[in-house]
């Protein structure tokens, strides 16, 4: 079974890096409250599913774009939080950039005539 | 890289934070008004596995597969644990196969495999004159033809071993070394650890005399005086200077040498071309390959026979590299040992194939229970692949042990005339060497069960039952079986020509008394011995001397003893035949005192012995041994009959100088037991041609007849020392001590060759019994169902026995096979016995097969006692 989701984490890969080192911008947070804070923010349509976030933070700490360490919760709670990194807030900016442009391209070919027109 | 402590932490930290996910989520969902027991496994459900995401998120910590591998590793240890009895035998079984394969390869590495302890040692190479297919030595006039003409040389030496009575504080002692020219220590390229190496100054005739000496010599008889560089040492009574120290590594040829004296040839010497006596080693400049060198000296050698027709005539010029020249002999008998270890260590991983193939059965269950857990194919085959290494190291471990034990022994007892045996050991080479062959052998034993189990089809390892045997399975085991069976009879068959050999040798008969003959030599030095009257009388002093000493009955001297090694050949010219090369014999020569012959007891088969009247004023004589006699004068009387040696006449070479043949002795085996006879003759002292003492370096064996008891030694020494003052008797011991040194190499290879065959029976007969009490286990209830059915007891166990037959017979049909293939190499070092020797063959097959009989037989007695109602309720 644990090759289906390794499939599914290549296909979120490059997306879920993105929403997570993005909401990680706003501040530390523990892997609860980053799938719930990108579910909030997506009106809830984009739910992660545990099975993709964990290994995602995992490997973004052995990236080492995001840290983590163990803090108490209000609920008196231990939790492992996860921090942005500076090389992290780099990787952002251009996982961002590289986003915007795919997103541009995919929205040229969708709509070719436009794109055409300007041209 | 991280490791298991560090894993185990991580892995609880993993499951901290899964779970304080769950539980805020929980949390949240209470929050939201939902009952806490709702909430909770709404969560649960909601996360998926949490299993399963541990998992993959381990999965990119990036070293799961260690993980994996921690996890085989301590379940393969877990699964020998439990399992003592197969553990046990698993690795003795395979430590004694990896221990004498690492054992007999540092031997070979140490032997022959290390480079020569010289600077580039593959550029260093031997010259030898090469006279159709014979070679020899070079002689000195050769040496400096080719010394001037050559251009593919960085340096060219020539050297000729000597030894010499050293004189310290200490009583006299005969040390071994060599005379060199100044090139010899550049042509090797080694530095001196202290002091100098000579000039090429020193090496010329008249220049002040020094020497080199070894580290070895300076350490045990100089009491590593450093000061001892610039003062002269006495060597044979003369004072050479020491100018330096050669470090212990240097050791080129292989002979021990203990210091150097330059060679400074005369010129006389120079123009010597007729004593064949010196090593030529030179150095092949960079850039010049050995064949280029080799056509080079061709066109030298055409040139010389040229100039020289009657010297030089059939001369050619050989270059070998110096490796081969001083270790090719050892190859055979080592590669042969590798090649017979080589198989025991085979047999042994049939062995625990055949014991694994038993257990896969039993542990099919287990096996079909991981597969069935998620377990995939591959991660089955790593697992029991990693179980086998697990078996595999521990073996390696016991194996290395034994290795190190059994270099150590065969360093103390191995024998002394194989070069560098000593500096056998196990180092990091031997080691690497045990680690891969301990992987070779896991995988090799544990591939094919491995790959069988992990193979199993779950339905079928749950539905089959205990009582039947699937086909293909017993026919790994048989081949297994077949294959140990055919590999123990080549090497019993090897073992077996040795034995035989050995045998035939040791009833030979060395053709004189070999009892209480007691033999040491006596070397006197040219300063004041130089006369040959003086050396003559010298020595006919000791005998009278030795000869009145209490507890000997006779004494007498020979230019060499038998069994002593070493001698002069010289070329014989029987009267009647024309003075030129083709009529010559060639013939051992023994310069005798006249009562050698009685004192030996070589029976006299015709004429007489030598007397004390046979002086050079009256004819001269000779005694010939049985093969000259019988090549030179064939169905005639030799007494009586003339031949020409030894030295030319007062007009010059062609003026024959006669000897007549006085009495012929039997043959008599001067070379050792296993070696050919050799034509044989003596002269007597009082009539050796007076430059005879040169050729024999004033050196002489003295051999006492004694009464029986201990050796004589001190009384020898003391003899000696008070006839020749300042000059040792050295290598003194009993003739039968000669015999067996000369024996010593061949009975070891014989020894060693035989405790590998005896392992390898062992081995085998256990494969046929394992694999046979397997088949019985499994067959039981078959065997049961058919006494049942009206089978006798006798009809099963013909049945087993049967099986066990068949393997063995088509086991010895391949090895017989193997073995007349494979002991043609061993020819070469059989006496008496050829390759094939019938006997040997079917004596060996006898044996095998009576011990596979052996083996067959206590399963088959099983399987007759089966009992057919317990038979049928099992399982």
């Amino acid at each position: 079974m644990a090759p289906r989701y390794q499939n599914r984490i290549e296909l979120l890969q490059g997306t879920l890096d993105l929403l997570i080192l993005q909401t990680l911008q706003w501040g530390p947070q523990h892997g609860y409250g980053i799938s719930q804070a990108i579910r909030a923010n997506s009106g809830e349509i984009l739910q992660v599913d545990t099975g993709s976030l964990y290994p995602a933070l995992h490997r973004l700490e052995h990236q080492k774009w995001i840290s983590a360490d163990w803090k108490v919760s209000e609920n008196k709670q231990r939790v492992r939080v996860y921090r942005l990194s500076p090389t992290g807030k780099k990787q952002l900016l251009s996982e961002r950039s590289r986003w915007e442009q795919l997103s541009d391209a995919i929205a040229g070919v969708l709509s070719p005539a436009k794109r055409g027109g300007q041209a | 890289m991280k490791f298991p402590w560090q894993c185990d932490r991580k892995q609880q930290e993993l499951e901290q934070e899964l779970q304080s996910h769950l539980q805020m989520a929980a949390n949240d969902r209470a929050e939201r008004g939902e009952c806490v027991d709702r909430a909770q496994q709404a969560a649960r459900r909601e996360f998926g596995n949490v299993e399963l995401v541990q998992q993959v998120t381990r999965d990119q910590w990036g070293w799961r597969w260690l993980e994996e591998l921690f996890q085989d590793l301590r379940y393969g240890a877990r699964m020998l644990r439990k399992n003592p009895g197969f553990t046990l035998v698993a690795v003795l079984t395979l430590a004694l196969g990896i221990g004498a394969n690492t054992a007999i390869f540092s031997i070979v590495n140490a032997v022959l495999l290390k480079p020569l302890a010289m600077e580039d040692p593959a550029r260093v190479v031997f010259l030898r004159e090469q006279w159709r297919n014979a070679f020899s030595s070079v002689s000195v006039a050769s040496f400096a033809d080719v010394q001037r003409q050559t251009t593919s040389f960085a340096s060219l030496s020539a050297s000729n071993n000597a030894s010499f009575n050293l004189t310290t504080q200490q009583a006299p002692e005969r040390e071994g070394g060599e005379v060199a020219t100044a090139d010899y220590f550049a042509t090797f390229g080694v530095q001196p650890i202290l002091g100098r190496v000579f000039t090429s100054d020193e090496d010329k005739p008249g220049h002040a005399q020094v020497v080199v000496i070894s580290e070895r010599l300076w350490r045990t008889r100089l009491r590593t005086d450093s000061g001892i560089v610039g003062r002269p040492l006495r060597i044979n009574g003369m004072p050479y200077t020491v100018v330096g120290i050669m470090p212990n590594i240097f050791d080129p040829l292989l002979n021990n040498s203990d210091f150097w004296i330059p060679e400074a040839f005369t010129a006389e010497q120079l123009a010597d071309r007729g004593d064949h006596y010196i090593n030529v080693v030179g150095r092949l400049k960079a850039g010049v390959s050995l064949a280029e060198a080799q056509s080079e000296l061709n066109v030298i050698a055409l040139r010389l026979q040229k100039e020289y027709p009657i010297d030089d005539e059939n001369l050619g010029l050989n270059i070998t590299p110096l490796s081969t020249v001083l270790l090719g002999d050892q190859r055979l008998a080592l590669w042969m040992m590798l090649a017979a270890v080589g198989f025991v260590l085979l047999i042994a991983c049939a062995n625990i194939a055949n014991l694994q193939l038993a257990r896969s059965r039993t542990r099919q269950k287990e096996i079909a229970l991981r597969a069935a857990l998620g377990a995939s194919p591959q991660r089955i085959l790593r697992q029991l692949l990693t179980e086998n290494v697990v078996l595999g190291i521990a073996s390696g471990v016991v194996g290395v042990l034994l290795a190190f034990w059994s270099v150590a022994w065969i360093v103390a007892k191995g024998p002394a005339e194989v070069p560098r045996l000593v500096e056998s050991r196990i180092d990091t080479t031997t080691l690497a060497f045990a680690c891969g062959v301990t992987l070779f052998a896991s995988l090799l034993f544990g591939l094919a069960p491995g790959l069988r189990s992990a193979s199993t089809q779950l339905s079928q390892a749950f539905k089959e039952g205990a009582g039947t045997s699937s086909g293909s399975r017993d026919r790994v085991r048989s081949v297994l079986v077949v294959a140990e069976v055919a590999l123990a009879l080549i090497l019993m068959a090897g073992a077996g020509l040795l034995v035989r050999s050995a045998l035939l040798v040791s009833h030979l008969d060395p053709g004189f008394n070999t009892s209480n003959l007691v033999v040491g030599r006596v070397g006197l030095p040219d300063a004041g011995y130089h006369d040959p009257m003086v050396a003559r009388h010298t020595f006919e002093r000791i005998i009278a001397a030795a000869a009145d000493l209490p507890g000997v009955q006779s004494a007498a001297v020979v230019s060499r003893a038998p069994l002593a090694g070493g001698g002069s050949s010289n070329g014989l010219i029987a009267e009647g035949k024309p003075l030129d090369l083709a009529s010559l014999v060639n013939a051992q020569l023994q310069i005798v005192s006249p009562t050698y012959i009685s004192t030996v007891q070589i029976p006299l088969k015709a004429g007489r012995d030598f007397l004390p009247q046979d002086t050079r004023d009256t004819t001269l004589v000779t005694i010939v041994n049985d093969t000259i006699a019988r090549t030179m004068w064939p169905g005639e009387n030799p007494i009586g009959k003339r031949f020409a040696c030894c030295e030319p006449g007062s007009k010059g070479r062609m003026d024959p100088v006669w000897h007549e043949v006085v009495g012929v002795v039997a043959d008599v085996r001067a070379w050792g037991l296993d070696q050919q006879i050799q034509p044989q003759f003596y002269l007597p002292i009082a009539q050796m041609p007076a430059s005879a003492w040169d050729w024999i370096g004033r050196t002489m064996d003295v051999v006492v007849r004694t009464q029986g008891g201990p050796i004589p030694l001190n009384a020898l020494r003391t003899t000696v020392a008070s006839i020749a003052p300042g000059v040792p008797i050295y290598r003194v011991s009993s003739m039968q001590q000669k015999i067996s040194g000369t024996l010593e190499r061949s009975h070891f290879d014989t020894f060693l060759l035989a405790i590998f065959a005896g392992t390898a029976l062992l081995l085998s007969s256990v494969g046929i019994y394992g694999a046979l009490s397997y088949i019985v286990a499994q067959r039981t209830r078959e065997i049961g169902i058919r006494m049942a059915l009206g089978a006798t007891q006798a009809q099963v166990m013909r049945d087993v026995l049967g099986y066990g037959v068949r393997l063995t017979s088509l086991g010895l049909v391949f090895g017989l096979g193997g073995a007349l293939a494979g002991t043609r190499v061993l020819s070469s070092l059989l006496y008496g016995v050829r390759s094939t020797d019938a006997i040997t063959f079917v004596a060996v097959s006898m044996v095998l097969t009576a011990v596979a009989f052996m083996a067959s037989y206590l399963p088959a007695r099983r399987a007759m006692r089966v009992d057919p109602i317990i038979a049928l309720r099992y399982e």
